[in-house]
Protein backbone atom coordinates (compact mmCIF):
# COMPACT_ATOMS: atom_id res chain seq x y z
CA UNK A 1 0.00 0.00 0.00
CA UNK A 2 2.56 2.69 -0.29
CA UNK A 3 1.87 3.86 -3.12
CA UNK A 4 -1.43 4.35 -1.66
CA UNK A 5 -0.33 5.60 1.34
CA UNK A 6 1.86 8.47 -0.12
CA UNK A 7 -0.81 9.51 -2.53
CA UNK A 8 -2.94 10.20 1.16
CA UNK A 9 -0.22 12.94 2.22
CA UNK A 10 -0.50 13.56 5.61
CA UNK A 11 -4.29 11.57 6.19
CA UNK A 12 -4.14 10.42 10.24
CA UNK A 13 -5.35 6.77 10.10
CA UNK A 14 -8.45 6.47 12.17
CA UNK A 15 -7.65 2.97 13.73
CA UNK A 16 -10.04 0.58 15.12
CA UNK A 17 -10.16 -3.31 15.56
CA UNK A 18 -13.61 -5.41 15.07
CA UNK A 19 -13.51 -8.87 16.33
CA UNK A 20 -9.75 -8.54 16.83
CA UNK A 21 -9.28 -7.56 13.39
CA UNK A 22 -7.23 -4.15 13.24
CA UNK A 23 -8.01 -1.77 10.42
CA UNK A 24 -6.57 1.07 9.74
CA UNK A 25 -8.60 3.79 7.56
CA UNK A 26 -7.27 6.26 6.26
CA UNK A 27 -10.62 8.37 5.11
CA UNK A 28 -10.13 11.30 2.71
CA UNK A 29 -12.51 14.35 4.09
CA UNK A 30 -13.57 15.69 7.23
CA UNK A 31 -17.00 15.08 6.89
CA UNK A 32 -16.91 11.25 6.45
CA UNK A 33 -14.32 10.63 8.77
CA UNK A 34 -16.09 12.26 11.40
CA UNK A 35 -18.73 10.53 10.53
CA UNK A 36 -17.23 7.22 10.65
CA UNK A 37 -15.48 8.29 14.61
CA UNK A 38 -18.75 8.86 15.61
CA UNK A 39 -20.38 5.43 13.99
CA UNK A 40 -17.18 3.31 15.29
CA UNK A 41 -16.17 5.39 18.31
CA UNK A 42 -16.71 2.25 20.61
CA UNK A 43 -14.22 0.12 18.25
CA UNK A 44 -11.56 2.91 17.97
CA UNK A 45 -7.45 1.36 18.88
CA UNK A 46 -4.69 3.13 19.87
CA UNK A 47 -2.53 0.95 17.74
CA UNK A 48 -1.40 1.37 14.63
CA UNK A 49 -0.39 -1.00 12.65
CA UNK A 50 -3.66 -2.65 10.88
CA UNK A 51 -5.14 -3.69 7.79
CA UNK A 52 -4.80 -0.63 5.96
CA UNK A 53 -7.99 0.52 3.80
CA UNK A 54 -7.78 3.39 1.51
CA UNK A 55 -11.31 5.16 1.00
CA UNK A 56 -10.85 6.90 -2.35
CA UNK A 57 -13.75 8.83 -3.88
CA UNK A 58 -13.23 8.08 -7.21
CA UNK A 59 -14.90 4.91 -9.21
CA UNK A 60 -13.56 1.56 -9.05
CA UNK A 61 -11.18 1.97 -12.92
CA UNK A 62 -8.72 4.38 -10.46
CA UNK A 63 -7.74 0.94 -8.92
CA UNK A 64 -3.62 1.76 -8.35
CA UNK A 65 -1.65 0.30 -11.27
CA UNK A 66 0.15 -2.79 -8.64
CA UNK A 67 -3.64 -4.25 -7.70
CA UNK A 68 -4.02 -5.41 -11.07
CA UNK A 69 -5.34 -9.09 -9.27
CA UNK A 70 -6.68 -8.75 -5.85
CA UNK A 71 -7.27 -11.23 -3.88
CA UNK A 72 -10.92 -10.10 -4.13
CA UNK A 73 -12.81 -7.39 -5.37
CA UNK A 74 -16.59 -6.74 -4.72
CA UNK A 75 -18.80 -4.53 -6.27
CA UNK A 76 -21.89 -2.74 -4.11
CA UNK A 77 -24.16 -0.04 -6.18
CA UNK A 78 -21.89 2.73 -6.58
CA UNK A 79 -19.48 1.57 -4.37
CA UNK A 80 -16.62 -1.10 -4.67
CA UNK A 81 -14.05 -2.78 -3.00
CA UNK A 82 -10.31 -4.74 -3.69
CA UNK A 83 -8.67 -6.45 -1.25
CA UNK A 84 -5.22 -7.96 -1.55
CA UNK A 85 -2.37 -8.93 0.19
CA UNK A 86 -1.30 -5.53 0.92
CA UNK A 87 -5.08 -3.87 2.42
CA UNK A 88 -7.67 -2.91 0.88
CA UNK A 89 -9.32 0.30 -1.21
CA UNK A 90 -13.00 1.09 -1.09
CA UNK A 91 -13.98 3.60 -3.90
CA UNK A 92 -17.08 5.45 -4.50
CA UNK A 93 -17.81 5.70 -1.15
CA UNK A 94 -19.73 8.97 -0.45
CA UNK A 95 -21.42 8.34 3.08
CA UNK A 96 -21.01 6.09 6.17
CA UNK A 97 -23.86 3.68 4.88
CA UNK A 98 -21.65 2.79 1.90
CA UNK A 99 -18.46 2.60 4.06
CA UNK A 100 -20.15 0.15 6.66
CA UNK A 101 -21.40 -2.63 4.11
CA UNK A 102 -18.23 -2.59 3.14
CA UNK A 103 -16.22 -3.09 6.19
CA UNK A 104 -18.98 -5.73 6.71
CA UNK A 105 -17.91 -7.46 3.14
CA UNK A 106 -14.19 -6.72 3.76
CA UNK A 107 -14.33 -9.04 7.33
CA UNK A 108 -15.79 -11.47 6.04
CA UNK A 109 -12.78 -12.12 3.91
CA UNK A 110 -10.31 -11.30 6.59
CA UNK A 111 -11.98 -13.14 9.37
CA UNK A 112 -12.33 -16.41 7.38
CA UNK A 113 -8.56 -17.52 7.40
CA UNK A 114 -8.79 -16.15 11.07
CA UNK A 115 -11.51 -19.14 11.88
CA UNK A 116 -14.41 -16.42 12.36
CA UNK A 117 -17.62 -15.29 10.26
CA UNK A 118 -20.28 -12.49 10.79
CA UNK A 119 -23.47 -14.18 11.14
CA UNK A 120 -27.26 -12.38 10.97
CA UNK A 121 -28.01 -12.85 14.22
CA UNK A 122 -28.51 -11.21 17.59
CA UNK A 123 -26.27 -11.44 20.65
CA UNK A 124 -27.32 -11.47 23.95
CA UNK A 125 -25.41 -11.76 26.90
CA UNK A 126 -26.27 -13.47 29.90
CA UNK A 127 -24.21 -14.63 33.31
CA UNK A 128 -20.98 -13.38 31.66
CA UNK A 129 -22.10 -16.28 28.20
CA UNK A 130 -23.16 -15.47 24.44
CA UNK A 131 -26.54 -16.59 23.36
CA UNK A 132 -26.67 -16.42 19.82
CA UNK A 133 -30.39 -15.98 18.20
CA UNK A 134 -30.20 -16.84 14.23
CA UNK A 135 -32.70 -16.72 11.40
CA UNK A 136 -33.87 -15.07 8.27
CA UNK A 137 -35.09 -11.44 8.03
CA UNK A 138 -38.21 -12.03 10.57
CA UNK A 139 -37.68 -14.84 12.36
CA UNK A 140 -37.29 -12.81 15.34
CA UNK A 141 -34.03 -11.70 16.07
CA UNK A 142 -34.82 -8.04 16.95
CA UNK A 143 -37.88 -9.51 18.90
CA UNK A 144 -35.31 -11.26 21.38
CA UNK A 145 -33.13 -8.47 21.85
CA UNK A 146 -35.84 -5.93 22.59
CA UNK A 147 -37.07 -8.38 25.30
CA UNK A 148 -33.51 -8.42 26.92
CA UNK A 149 -32.27 -6.22 29.38
CA UNK A 150 -30.46 -2.97 28.67
CA UNK A 151 -27.05 -3.81 28.10
CA UNK A 152 -26.84 -7.08 27.58
CA UNK A 153 -27.84 -7.08 23.72
CA UNK A 154 -24.37 -7.45 22.43
CA UNK A 155 -25.80 -6.93 18.92
CA UNK A 156 -29.41 -7.23 17.69
CA UNK A 157 -28.38 -7.88 13.76
CA UNK A 158 -24.81 -9.06 12.64
CA UNK A 159 -22.82 -11.35 14.98
CA UNK A 160 -19.33 -12.07 14.75
CA UNK A 161 -18.34 -15.58 15.48
CA UNK A 162 -14.50 -16.06 16.06
CA UNK A 163 -12.48 -19.19 17.36
CA UNK A 164 -9.66 -17.09 20.06
CA UNK A 165 -7.85 -18.02 22.90
CA UNK A 166 -9.38 -21.77 22.17
CA UNK A 167 -13.02 -21.50 22.00
CA UNK A 168 -15.78 -20.19 19.99
CA UNK A 169 -16.72 -16.34 21.44
CA UNK A 170 -18.72 -13.58 20.11
CA UNK A 171 -17.67 -10.33 19.81
CA UNK A 172 -19.67 -6.89 20.14
CA UNK A 173 -19.89 -5.17 16.73
CA UNK A 174 -20.78 -1.46 15.36
CA UNK A 175 -23.26 -3.33 13.13
CA UNK A 176 -26.77 -3.14 14.00
CA UNK A 177 -30.52 -3.27 12.72
CA UNK A 178 -33.20 -1.83 14.03
CA UNK A 179 -31.79 -1.11 17.71
CA UNK A 180 -28.83 1.61 15.71
CA UNK A 181 -26.94 1.42 18.92
CA UNK A 182 -23.28 1.89 19.16
CA UNK A 183 -22.07 -1.37 19.84
CA UNK A 184 -19.78 -2.73 22.40
CA UNK A 185 -16.38 -3.76 21.70
CA UNK A 186 -16.20 -6.85 24.14
CA UNK A 187 -16.70 -10.67 23.61
CA UNK A 188 -18.36 -13.47 24.99
CA UNK A 189 -17.30 -16.61 25.12
CA UNK A 190 -20.63 -18.82 23.61
CA UNK A 191 -22.80 -20.73 25.30
CA UNK A 192 -25.02 -21.80 22.31
CA UNK A 193 -26.74 -21.01 19.34
CA UNK A 194 -30.11 -20.98 18.43
CA UNK A 195 -32.39 -20.58 15.10
CA UNK A 196 -35.43 -19.05 15.84
CA UNK A 197 -39.09 -20.18 15.07
CA UNK A 198 -41.90 -17.96 16.34
CA UNK A 199 -44.25 -20.88 17.90
CA UNK A 200 -47.34 -20.99 20.13
CA UNK A 201 -44.66 -22.59 22.71
CA UNK A 202 -41.20 -22.62 24.37
CA UNK A 203 -38.87 -25.05 23.60
CA UNK A 204 -35.70 -26.58 22.40
CA UNK A 205 -35.36 -29.08 19.47
CA UNK A 206 -32.04 -30.67 18.70
CA UNK A 207 -30.73 -30.76 15.00
CA UNK A 208 -28.23 -32.53 13.82
CA UNK A 209 -25.29 -31.36 11.86
CA UNK A 210 -26.46 -31.06 8.85
CA UNK A 211 -29.75 -29.37 9.84
CA UNK A 212 -27.91 -26.94 11.45
CA UNK A 213 -25.11 -26.40 8.82
CA UNK A 214 -28.76 -25.96 6.75
CA UNK A 215 -29.87 -23.25 8.85
CA UNK A 216 -26.63 -21.26 9.17
CA UNK A 217 -25.63 -21.03 5.92
CA UNK A 218 -28.20 -18.72 4.50
CA UNK A 219 -27.56 -16.82 7.82
CA UNK A 220 -23.87 -16.25 6.66
CA UNK A 221 -22.61 -13.47 4.92
CA UNK A 222 -20.35 -14.40 2.00
CA UNK A 223 -19.52 -12.68 -0.46
CA UNK A 224 -17.22 -14.86 -2.99
CA UNK A 225 -17.60 -17.17 -5.21
CA UNK A 226 -14.08 -18.58 -5.19
CA UNK A 227 -14.77 -22.58 -4.65
CA UNK A 228 -11.68 -22.78 -1.72
CA UNK A 229 -13.34 -19.95 0.11
CA UNK A 230 -16.55 -21.83 0.31
CA UNK A 231 -14.78 -24.82 0.90
CA UNK A 232 -13.02 -22.96 3.64
CA UNK A 233 -16.37 -21.76 5.00
CA UNK A 234 -18.04 -25.00 5.20
CA UNK A 235 -15.03 -26.71 6.90
CA UNK A 236 -14.86 -24.11 9.14
CA UNK A 237 -19.01 -24.23 9.88
CA UNK A 238 -18.34 -27.99 10.79
CA UNK A 239 -15.71 -27.09 13.43
CA UNK A 240 -18.30 -24.59 14.61
CA UNK A 241 -21.34 -26.92 14.96
CA UNK A 242 -18.63 -29.38 16.45
CA UNK A 243 -17.99 -27.37 19.20
CA UNK A 244 -20.87 -24.93 20.03
CA UNK A 245 -24.26 -27.02 20.87
CA UNK A 246 -26.53 -25.45 18.04
CA UNK A 247 -30.53 -26.04 18.59
CA UNK A 248 -33.51 -24.48 17.14
CA UNK A 249 -35.46 -22.49 19.66
CA UNK A 250 -39.50 -22.32 19.33
CA UNK A 251 -40.49 -18.84 20.96
CA UNK A 252 -43.82 -17.01 21.82
CA UNK A 253 -43.15 -13.14 21.80
CA UNK A 254 -42.43 -12.39 25.38
CA UNK A 255 -38.91 -13.56 27.53
CA UNK A 256 -40.17 -16.94 28.99
CA UNK A 257 -37.75 -18.38 26.26
CA UNK A 258 -35.38 -18.04 28.73
CA UNK A 259 -36.52 -20.39 30.93
CA UNK A 260 -35.53 -23.74 28.31
CA UNK A 261 -32.39 -22.36 27.34
CA UNK A 262 -30.53 -21.28 30.18
CA UNK A 263 -32.38 -23.30 32.83
CA UNK B 1 -24.34 -41.09 -20.37
CA UNK B 2 -21.22 -39.81 -18.65
CA UNK B 3 -19.05 -42.97 -18.54
CA UNK B 4 -16.68 -41.15 -16.72
CA UNK B 5 -18.65 -38.81 -14.48
CA UNK B 6 -16.77 -35.89 -12.68
CA UNK B 7 -18.05 -33.36 -9.92
CA UNK B 8 -18.10 -29.96 -10.93
CA UNK B 9 -15.17 -28.38 -10.05
CA UNK B 10 -16.64 -25.01 -9.73
CA UNK B 11 -18.68 -26.67 -6.71
CA UNK B 12 -17.75 -26.69 -3.20
CA UNK B 13 -18.77 -29.50 -0.86
CA UNK B 14 -18.21 -31.49 2.38
CA UNK B 15 -19.69 -34.31 3.27
CA UNK B 16 -21.63 -34.43 6.59
CA UNK B 17 -22.62 -37.81 8.30
CA UNK B 18 -22.58 -39.89 5.37
CA UNK B 19 -24.12 -37.41 2.80
CA UNK B 20 -23.14 -34.26 0.61
CA UNK B 21 -23.64 -30.89 0.64
CA UNK B 22 -22.87 -28.92 -1.99
CA UNK B 23 -22.85 -25.18 -2.47
CA UNK B 24 -22.61 -23.56 -5.84
CA UNK B 25 -20.63 -20.04 -5.02
CA UNK B 26 -21.72 -17.91 -7.96
CA UNK B 27 -25.53 -18.47 -6.79
CA UNK B 28 -25.51 -19.52 -3.54
CA UNK B 29 -27.68 -22.74 -4.35
CA UNK B 30 -26.88 -25.36 -1.82
CA UNK B 31 -27.92 -28.94 -2.97
CA UNK B 32 -28.24 -31.80 -0.35
CA UNK B 33 -27.73 -35.47 -1.32
CA UNK B 34 -28.72 -38.45 0.10
CA UNK B 35 -26.54 -41.27 0.92
CA UNK B 36 -26.86 -42.96 -2.65
CA UNK B 37 -26.38 -40.52 -4.71
CA UNK B 38 -23.42 -39.01 -2.43
CA UNK B 39 -21.92 -42.22 -3.11
CA UNK B 40 -21.87 -41.67 -7.12
CA UNK B 41 -20.60 -38.00 -5.76
CA UNK B 42 -17.67 -38.70 -3.68
CA UNK B 43 -17.05 -41.28 -6.57
CA UNK B 44 -17.16 -39.08 -9.61
CA UNK B 45 -13.78 -38.37 -10.14
CA UNK B 46 -13.32 -39.04 -13.25
CA UNK B 47 -11.78 -41.84 -13.00
CA UNK B 48 -13.98 -44.64 -11.54
CA UNK B 49 -16.55 -45.36 -14.54
CA UNK B 50 -20.42 -45.79 -14.41
CA UNK B 51 -19.39 -49.19 -13.96
CA UNK B 52 -17.07 -49.09 -11.29
CA UNK B 53 -19.50 -46.56 -9.06
CA UNK B 54 -22.16 -49.46 -9.91
CA UNK B 55 -20.36 -52.33 -8.51
CA UNK B 56 -19.77 -50.11 -5.48
CA UNK B 57 -23.17 -49.67 -4.73
CA UNK B 58 -24.19 -53.29 -5.49
CA UNK B 59 -21.80 -54.54 -3.05
CA UNK B 60 -22.99 -51.55 -0.70
CA UNK B 61 -26.82 -51.72 -0.76
CA UNK B 62 -26.28 -55.95 -1.67
CA UNK B 63 -28.53 -55.18 -4.79
CA UNK B 64 -28.06 -57.01 -8.09
CA UNK B 65 -25.84 -55.19 -10.51
CA UNK B 66 -28.22 -54.62 -13.10
CA UNK B 67 -30.00 -53.15 -10.68
CA UNK B 68 -27.55 -51.03 -9.39
CA UNK B 69 -26.52 -49.75 -12.90
CA UNK B 70 -29.88 -48.37 -13.53
CA UNK B 71 -30.36 -46.81 -10.56
CA UNK B 72 -26.32 -45.14 -11.13
CA UNK B 73 -27.26 -44.26 -14.43
CA UNK B 74 -30.17 -42.56 -13.48
CA UNK B 75 -28.69 -40.24 -9.95
CA UNK B 76 -25.42 -39.77 -12.91
CA UNK B 77 -28.31 -38.25 -14.98
CA UNK B 78 -29.98 -36.83 -12.53
CA UNK B 79 -27.24 -34.84 -10.92
CA UNK B 80 -25.85 -33.45 -14.48
CA UNK B 81 -29.01 -32.05 -15.39
CA UNK B 82 -28.36 -30.04 -12.22
CA UNK B 83 -25.11 -29.00 -12.94
CA UNK B 84 -23.84 -30.70 -10.05
CA UNK B 85 -21.66 -33.15 -12.67
CA UNK B 86 -19.37 -32.14 -15.82
CA UNK B 87 -19.85 -32.78 -19.05
CA UNK B 88 -18.44 -36.63 -20.56
CA UNK B 89 -14.75 -36.67 -20.76
CA UNK B 90 -12.29 -39.49 -21.30
CA UNK B 91 -10.13 -40.55 -18.36
CA UNK B 92 -6.96 -39.77 -17.52
CA UNK B 93 -4.47 -42.05 -18.59
CA UNK B 94 -1.42 -42.88 -16.18
CA UNK B 95 2.01 -42.36 -17.76
CA UNK B 96 3.26 -45.75 -19.06
CA UNK B 97 -0.13 -47.38 -18.55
Amino acid sequence: MGTQASAQGSLRPLNISIGRVPLSLLIPGPHLREKALSRYREFTADSEGGLPVVLRSDAQSARRPECKDPNFSYVLDDASMLLDSFGAEFHGVRQEYALDSLLRILLTMVLLPQRGFLLHAATVVRDGRAYVFTGRSGAGKSTVASLSPAGTVLTDEISLLKFTDGRWQAYGTPFWGEFRAAGQNEHYPIAGIYTLVQSAEDRVESLTTKEVIRALLPCVLFFTSKVEANEDLLRLLLGFVGQVPCERLHFRRDDAFWKVIAA
Amino acid sequence: MNLFPERNPKLAWREIDGEAVIISPEDSHVHELNETASLIWTSADGRHSVDDIADAMAAKYDVPLPVAKADACELIEMLSAKGLLVSPKQPEVQAGA
